[in-house]
């Protein structure tokens, strides 16, 4: 009737381990995979590559990470990101010329920051005053999406503004290691936030049972409110780099990273009901879809058909949170 | 000594055959309808049934009791095909049978009214009763007319009275467990399996489910019974059968046993029933006064006061707005008149964070949706109300929470393998007692208990009252709901009577009686 005791550890090892390291194992072999197929693709130059490129949505992703946690999903970040992208080129172009560029980026930088957050705490208001749950928090961010887009798009006249302003601190934002060190200190901070301190705990708290946390004489609205802001910010940073590195900022311009990023975010791990995930698993999403899009670019695989890769990699981890989901219930048996 | 006729190598017209023959010859012999044998399950770190060996008669009620942890719970869903043992044999009827889902055991006729609700919140009474078995018309379509009817025929029959339109995450506890039983007994079983199905209902509803399942007995029908109150299997049971760490101690005809000895048997040693004395209060400060108190549409005008170091309780019938009171003294729902002074001081209370600012902790009565996180540690659920306690600098000090929830698992006793297990893996009573560690741990000065000691068994009761009293005696001051009376009035220094949102009373001293407080309940 049962399995023999010795198959049975075995086979509930491998889940185990498959379960909980799946995203970790899949990033090796995408790795080891990819530096078989091509020579050039494990040099560190490409790998700092990778990681510059990765860090402006990873970013994006950390913000994202810990709505997430709360059990909420934020769709505004995109268009933040565009508005922010606008707003932040057109500071530079008309305060940053010369040596004026240095001073000129640090209040880009705190302006877009500043609106970010407001356009978050906004989504956070509006959500703790319907008590939104899942459901509630996507349609509202949705909304804020549509919203924030038509603002840039409104602020520009619908147009692209090129780079004018002059090569200093903003500039920097987006070359050498610089992109990589503000995600990677970045993901560090927050990770210790979430982990190490009572907010953080709170945060994943509020995740886990919302009622719970609520009955536990948790600040729970206080909390998601300030979770949203947080994410808004995020989206500014992205912008900044972003736009730091294509020297130009559209409208368009965070078209769709809203999806980007909570795809990433889902595939670390970090599950959309809240409560489980965390920093760390977003760092090993953020990485895998870099490194799989790389490793594709590197190949040489079509454009086109890189996108299947990279639904078939999200519709695995999908998976694969969804059997570790049942497992678990199951395990629970009510 | 089996009866020859549950031999499972026996094919089934066969073993009828030979059952009859016995029967007519050996009359006292009755038939076992559910034999499980040897059934031994293991959870990682926990043998939770270890070679188990469980006999059920034909028509009997056949009482199930043990500590908590003991395993009852996990030999009903062994049953129920919920759960699949390592080893072991179920025979029903006497025919061997192997369940892989509670549908399968379904089928066979074995319905089990589960300890922890399985119910949907977000679909109504009369859905979740049927839910699988959603009668459909003509075209396929669901017919929902006749699903709510049968569904209140159903609850009408079993004399409870609701609205099966009603939303199941609207209901209170006690209501949600009527549903979780009126679900059980929609299906036509022969064995029915009852994990503590009064756990959080009063008395009159426990009257109305004892007529029901003696009504039951009569058309023929087996009932297991699980109940923490030895009282009630003493009264109902035919036979009661103890379950101590994963073994089978002992099965006895209710009649030839006594409550004491059953107990000895659970525990493994004799245990003081009575409610813990304590000193009389010596305090004369009032910590928490109430007035004229209004909440959620029926609660109406209620004013008392807290003392330091004294224990209220709050008497009531099940949907008297007891949970309601106390809910908007916490601040987790809101006030719609009357004023909470806390130390002679106005409060404003908003939200339930300005009520733990106020020092005040609430043990909410559904550990399930508003008790606990369900797949979090015990560690982290315990510590969720006091993080600041647990900080050096802005950080949690994790060495400080190990000693702090080790601390609250050895004190309440809580049964896990380790303090990192996920609450639900625990038992029913052990999750309860994580709930009460988690206010305990926030030292709170004013702890307000909802159905505390629900799924709790008498010997962790005994320690629970006893912790009280020690709260209390530091100066502490407790709140308690409970739908036991008796426990209400032992426990007590003074008693409050709540009656359809409407204060009928306060009663202390020598004039608290089951009497005085009944006649006020139900006036
Ligand atoms: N799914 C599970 N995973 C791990 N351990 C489990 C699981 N289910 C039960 N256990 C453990 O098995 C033991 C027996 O649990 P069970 O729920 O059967 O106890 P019980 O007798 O019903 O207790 P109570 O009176 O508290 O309801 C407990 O130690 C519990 O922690
Ligand atoms: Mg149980």
């Amino acid at each position: 009737m049962s399995l023999k005791p010795g198959i049975h550890n075995f086979r509930t090892k491998i889940t185990k381990i498959l379960r909980s390291q799946g995203v970790l194992i899949g990033l090796v072999l995408i790795i080891i995979l990819a530096s078989i197929l091509e020579r050039s693709f494990l040099t560190v130059s490409n790998l700092l590559n990778i990681l510059r490129q990765a860090s402006a949505l990873g970013i994006l992703c950390l913000g994202v990470t810990f709505v997430m946690m709360t059990g909420g999903m934020d769709l505004s970040v995109g268009s933040t990101v565009s508005l922010c992208a606008v707003v932040a080129v057109s500071i530079m172009n008309k305060y940053g010329q010369g040596t004026a560029s240095n001073s000129a980026a640090l209040l880009a930088i705190f302006t877009v920051l500043a609106i970010a957050f407001f356009i978050g705490v906004t989504n956070g208001l509006l959500i703790v005053l319907f008590n939104g749950r899942l459901g509630e928090t996507f349609i509202i961010t949705y909304g804020m999406q549509i919203v924030i887009a038509a603002l840039a798009l409104l602020f520009t006249g619908g147009q692209f503004i090129a780079g004018t302003f002059g090569t200093g601190l903003y500039q920097w934002m987006s070359t050498g290691f610089a992109p990589i060190i503000l995600f990677l200190s970045l993901a560090l901070i927050m990770h210790i936030v979430l982990a190490y301190t009572p907010f953080g705990r709170q945060i994943s708290f509020i995740g886990a049972n919302m009622d719970c946390a609520r009955m536990s004489g948790i600040k729970v609205s206080g909390i998601r409110i300030l979770v949203y802001g947080i994410c808004g910010m995020c989206a500014a940073l992205t912008s900044i780099i972003v736009t730091s590195r294509v020297y130009s900022a559209s409208p368009l311009q965070g078209n769709g990273y809203e999806l980007d990023a909570i795809a990433a975010v889902m595939v670390g791990g970090t599950s959309q009901t809240g409560g489980t995930g965390g920093i760390i698993n977003t760092i090993l999403g953020v990485l895998v879809l870099g490194v799989l899009g790389n490793a594709l670019n590197v190949i040489g695989v079509d454009a086109n058909a890189q996108l299947l890769f990279r639904g078939a990699i999200i519709l695995v981890a999908v998976g694969l949170d969804m059997w570790n989901k049942s497992i678990s219930l199951k395990e629970s048996a009510k | 000594m089996r009866p020859l006729s549950s031999n499972p190598r026996l094919p089934h017209g066969f073993s009828t055959f030979v059952k009859q023959k016995t029967s007519k010859r050996e009359t006292s012999v009755e038939k076992y309808i559910l034999e499980m044998r040897d059934i031994t399950k293991t959870f990682p770190g926990v043998k939770a049934l270890d070679k188990v060996s469980f006999a059920v008669k034909q028509g009997e009620i056949h009482g199930l009791v043990g500590e908590n942890g003991a395993g009852k719970s996990t030999l009903m869903k062994v049953l129920n095909g919920v759960l699949v043992p390592d080893s072991g044999t179920i025979v029903v009827d006497g025919v061997p049978v192997t369940f892989r889902n509670a549908k399968q055991a379904q089928a066979c006729g074995i319905s089990l009214i589960y300890q922890e609700f399985n119910l949907v919140n977000t679909l109504s009474v009369a859905e979740n009763i049927y839910l699988g078995f959603l009668q459909t018309g003509r075209a396929k379509f669901i017919d929902w007319t006749r699903v709510r009817a049968d569904a209140a025929h159903l609850l009408e029959n079993l004399g409870f009275d609701f609205n099966v339109r009603e939303k199941v995450q609207n209901l209170s506890v006690a209501e949600k467990q009527l549903v979780e039983i009126a679900k059980a007994l929609s299906v036509n079983a022969r064995i029915i399996a009852m994990d503590e199905p009064t756990s959080s209902i009063t008395k009159k509803e426990i009257d109305k489910l004892f007529s029901i399942i003696r009504r039951l007995k009569e058309r023929g029908i087996t009932i297991i019974y699980i109940s923490h109150k030895l009282d009630e299997v003493m009264a109902i049971c035919d036979s009661v059968t103890v379950l101590r760490d994963g073994h089978i101690i002992d099965t006895k005809i209710a009649t030839e046993t006594s409550s004491a000895e059953i107990i000895s048997k659970m525990v493994g040693r004799p245990v003081d029933m009575k409610y813990p004395r304590r000193p009389p209060i010596i305090h004369d400060e009032i910590v928490l006064e109430v007035r004229k108190v209004s909440c959620a549409g029926f609660v109406k005008d209620i004013s008392f006061s807290l003392k330091k170091g004294e224990v209220l309780g709050i008497a009531g019938l099940v949907g008297s707005g007891r949970t309601e009171l106390v809910e908007a003294i916490f601040g987790a729902r809101p006030l719609q008149g009357g004023d909470v002074y806390i130390h002679g001081r106005r409060t404003s209370i908003r939200n339930t964070a300005d009520g733990k600012r106020y020092s005040m902790g609430l043990v909410t009565e559904d550990r399930k949706e508003t008790g606990l996180a369900l797949h979090y540690s015990l560690a982290d659920n315990i510590v969720i109300t006091n993080l600041q306690k647990l900080c050096s600098g802005i950080f949690v000090n994790k060495k400080l929470m190990q000693a702090n929830v080790d601390q609250y698992v050895q004190e309440l006793g809580i049964k896990t393998p380790s303090s990192r297990q996920a609450v639900m893996y625990l038992s029913g009573g052990n999750q309860q007692k994580a709930v009460l560690a988690k206010w305990l741990f926030s030292e709170v000065e004013i702890l307000i208990l909802d159905e505390p000691t629900r799924g709790i068994d008498v010997g962790a009761k005994y320690e629970i009252y006893l912790l009280m009293n020690d709260l209390v005696k530091k100066g502490k001051s407790i709140i308690m709901i409970s739908s036991e009376l008796p426990e209400v009035l032992g426990m007590s220094d003074r008693v409050i009577v709540i009656n359809e949102g409407r204060k009928k009373g306060e009663l202390c001293g020598d004039a608290i009686s089951p009497e005085a407080v009944m006649s006020m309940a139900i006036q």
